[in-house]
C-alpha cells in the first residue's frame, strides 16, 4: 500500500477571471520508504501540493490517501487528529514553540489531543534529540540554538509521533551551504531507518541527490 | 506538561501590562466594595442588633419605621399570636445630643427587649449608647449627657450614660432608653412624634423555641404587621437601597472593565501569535485547546492579580482616616476574588472567534 496518493488533485484558488489553477489534476504516488524531491519554480503549486497532502488544504476535486484512507472526506477535527498521529511536518521557517525548550517541542506534539506524555514519551524524545546530536542540547530554548540545532529539533519534532508520511519545506532555505549539508543528512539517515515516506519541497538542488525521486512541479502539473 | 503555563513561567513579562491592570481594578473593586459594606453597616447597626429577632412595622409603612405606626391593640395582639415569646416596642427619633457643650446629631431608640447586642433597657434616668458616640465625644459611662433641643439649659434632658456598647450607627451614633423614656424625650422636642399612648413605631418580637417563623409571620400579618428578619429589614432602608444601587452599579461597570481589559489584551496576544497558532494547529492542536490554554493563561494571571490586588487594597485602606465608612468583609472578598477570575476568563473567550478562524495552511508557506 502506498503511503501517499493523489488521484486527480485539482486546486483552484479565486472565482471567475481571478481564478488560479494551483494543482492541475495532479496524481502522484509515493511508496513506503521513499524519500521524494519536489521542486519548481515559485508559484509553481509546490508548497500548495504539501498542505494537501498534509491534510491542511482541501483540494477543490480528487482524492487524497494516505496509508489507503481518503483524508479529504475527513471533518476539520478529524483532519487535526490525521495531522497528529500520521504526518510529521518540517516547516521553512522552522517555526519552534519559543518558551520550550528543545526536548519540550519535541514533547508537545505529543500532548495534542489530550494524551498524557508519558516515560516512553520522555525516552523517545531523548533518543531522538541524541540521534540528531542534540543530546546535550536538550534543555535548552530555541533561542540558545543555531539555525541547524533548530532545523534538526524540528526534524525530531516532525518525527516524534512516529508518522507514516514526513512533509519538509524548503529545509535548507535559512541555512549556509555546510549545514544545509548536514541537515540533510541528518533528515536523509532519520527518514530512512524508520522507512517512512517524505516529500521535500526545495528550491535547493543540492538537495536532489538525497532523493529516491525528484519530481518538478511547473504550473501545477507535474512533471516526472 | 502545558503550553499555557510553561509560557506563564517562562515569559511572565508578556503578561505583565494585564497583570498590573487587573491588579489596580481588584484594588479598585476591594475599595468600591469597603466602602459599600462600610456605609450599608454605619445605616444599619440597629437594626442588625436585633439578629435573631422579628422587627414588626405596619404594613402600609413599606418596612420604613419613620412610617410606621403600631397601636397598643395591635401590639397586644402580637403578643397573643402562637408562637410569639415576648413582644417589645421600638421607636425611633433623629435628634441631637450635647456632651461636655459639644452638640452631635444621635439616634435616640426607645425600646423594650435585650438582644444579643443591647442590653434590657434601664428604667432609670439613664441611657445606653454606642461606641461611636464615644468615639465621636469620648462619652464614657458616668457622664451626662444632654439630650433635646441643644442642652439643658434650652430644653433637653439630661440623663446619665450607664454602659457603651458596640458601634450600632444608623446614620448617626446611637443612643438607647426605655419607650417610656424615649416618649418623654420625644415629646419635649417634637411632641408630634410621639405615638399614641401604648403605641409604637415598630415592634420587636421573640419567638418561641422551635415557633414555625413563616406561620407566625403569616399570623401576624392579620393583625396588619409586615413581620420581616433584621436583613429584610436592612434590604427595605431607602438609603441602603440607594447606596446599594449606586456602588452595584460602579462596581458592574469595573468588572465589565475588567472584562475589556482581558478581552482586550487576549485578542492584541492572539493577533501576535497568529504564526505560532498556524504551527500548533498543523500538528494537531485543536482550536479548543488552545482555547482552553487562553483561558488557563487569563485564569492563572487574575489569580496573581487577586492575591496582589487584595494585598495593596488591604494596606490602602489600613491608612484612611477612620472616619471614612470602609469595611472588608470576607464574603465581599471572596465575591471579587470569583468575580474577577471568572470575568477574566470569560473576557478569555472573546479570542474563539479569531483562533477557530487560523488556518493551519499558515504554518506552510
Amino acid at each position: 500500500m502506498s503511503a501517499l496518493e493523489l488521484d486527480q488533485v485539482r486546486k483552484v484558488y479565486g472565482e471567475g477571471d481571478q481564478q488560479v489553477v494551483a494543482l492541475d489534476d495532479v496524481a502522484l504516488t509515493v511508496p513506503d520508504d521513499e524519500m521524494l524531491i519536489l521542486i519548481g519554480p515559485s508559484g509553481s503549486g509546490k508548497t500548495t501540493l504539501l498542505t494537501v497532502a498534509g491534510a491542511l488544504l482541501r483540494p477543490s476535486s480528487g482524492v487524497v490517501r494516505v496509508g489507503g484512507a481518503d483524508v479529504t472526506a475527513l471533518s476539520d477535527a478529524e483532519q487535526a487528529q490525521f495531522r497528529r498521529d500520521e504526518v510529521g511536518f518540517v516547516f521553512q521557517s522552522v517555526n519552534l514553540v519559543p518558551f520550550l525548550t528543545a526536548k519540550e517541542n519535541l514533547l508537545a506534539v505529543r500532548q495534542f489531543g489530550g494524551r498524557r506524555i508519558d516515560a516512553a514519551a520522555k525516552q523517545r524524545a531523548s533518543q531522538l534529540l541524541d540521534e540528531l546530536g542534540l543530546g546535550d542540547r536538550a534543555d535548552r530554548l530555541p533561542s540558545e540554538l543555531s539555525g541547524g540545532q533548530k532545523q534538526r529539533v524540528a526534524i525530531g519534532r516532525a518525527l516524534m509521533n512516529e508518522p507514516s508520511l514526513v512533509l519538509v519545506d524548503e529545509p535548507t532555505s535559512a541555512l549556509d551551504s555546510k549545514l544545509g549539508q548536514q541537515v540533510m543528512e541528518v533528515l536523509t539517515s532519520e527518514i530512512k531507518q524508520r522507512g517512512v515516506a517524505a516529500i521535500v519541497v526545495t528550491h535547493d538542488e543540492r538537495v536532489v541527490d538525497f532523493g529516491d525521486r525528484t519530481v518538478e512541479i511547473v504550473d501545477g502539473v507535474l512533471r516526472t | 506538561m502545558n503550553l499555557a503555563t510553561k509560557e506563564l513561567r517562562r515569559q511572565p513579562r508578556r503578561f505583565g501590562a494585564v497583570g498590573v491592570a487587573l491588579t489596580l481594578l481588584v484594588v479598585l473593586l476591594v475599595v468600591l466594595g469597603g466602602f459599600l459594606d462600610g456605609l450599608e453597616r454605619s445605616q444599619t447597626g440597629a437594626y442588625r442588633a436585633h439578629e435573631g429577632l422579628l422587627l414588626a412595622f405596619a404594613d402600609d409603612a413599606d418596612r420604613q419605621v419613620q412610617r410606621s405606626e403600631v397601636t397598643a391593640a395591635v401590639a397586644e395582639g402580637a403578643a397573643g399570636v402562637e408562637g410569639v415569646a415576648a413582644v417589645g416596642g421600638l421607636d425611633r427619633a433623629f435628634t441631637v445630643a450635647a456632651v461636655d457643650g459639644e452638640l452631635v446629631d444621635i439616634v435616640l431608640f426607645g425600646h423594650d427587649l435585650a438582644t444579643d447586642r443591647i442590653p434590657a433597657p434601664s428604667p432609670d434616668a439613664a441611657v445606653v449608647v454606642d461606641a461611636q458616640l464615644r468615639a465621636q465625644t469620648g462619652v464614657s459611662v458616668g457622664d451626662s449627657i444632654d439630650i433635646g433641643a441643644g442642652g439643658g439649659a434650652s430644653g433637653g434632658l439630661e440623663v446619665e450614660v450607664v454602659e457603651v456598647i458596640d458601634d450600632l450607627t444608623q446614620g448617626a451614633p446611637t443612643v438607647w432608653t426605655t419607650t417610656e423614656r424615649w416618649r418623654e424625650l420625644v415629646a419635649a422636642v417634637n411632641p408630634a412624634g410621639v405615638p399614641a399612648d401604648g403605641g409604637h413605631q415598630a415592634l420587636v418580637i421573640a419567638l418561641d423555641d422551635g415557633a414555625d417563623v413563616d406561620a407566625v409571620r403569616a399570623d401576624l400579618a392579620t393583625l396588619g404587621l409586615d413581620a420581616v428578619t433584621p436583613a429584610e429589614a436592612v434590604e427595605a432602608l431607602d438609603v441602603v437601597q440607594q447606596q446599594s444601587s449606586t456602588f452595584s452599579g460602579i462596581i458592574g461597570v469595573t468588572f465589565v472593565v475588567t472584562l475589556l481589559v482581558v478581552a482586550l489584551f487576549f485578542a492584541l496576544l492572539t493577533l501576535e501569535r497568529v504564526d505560532l497558532y498556524a504551527v500548533l494547529k498543523a500538528l494537531g492542536a485543536s482550536s479548543g485547546e488552545l482555547l482552553r490554554g487562553v483561558s488557563i493563561q487569563a485564569a492563572a494571571v487574575s489569580v496573581v492579580a487577586v492575591a496582589l490586588g487584595m494585598a495593596l487594597a488591604l494596606g490602602f485602606v489600613a491608612v484612611l482616616p477612620p472616619e471614612l465608612p470602609v469595611r472588608l468583609q470576607g464574603a465581599r472578598l471572596v465575591q471579587i476574588a470569583v468575580g474577577t477570575v471568572l470575568t477574566a476568563v470569560i473576557g478569555s473567550l472573546f479570542t474563539a472567534r479569531r483562533l477557530l478562524r487560523i488556518d493551519p495552511a499558515e504554518a506552510i508557506g
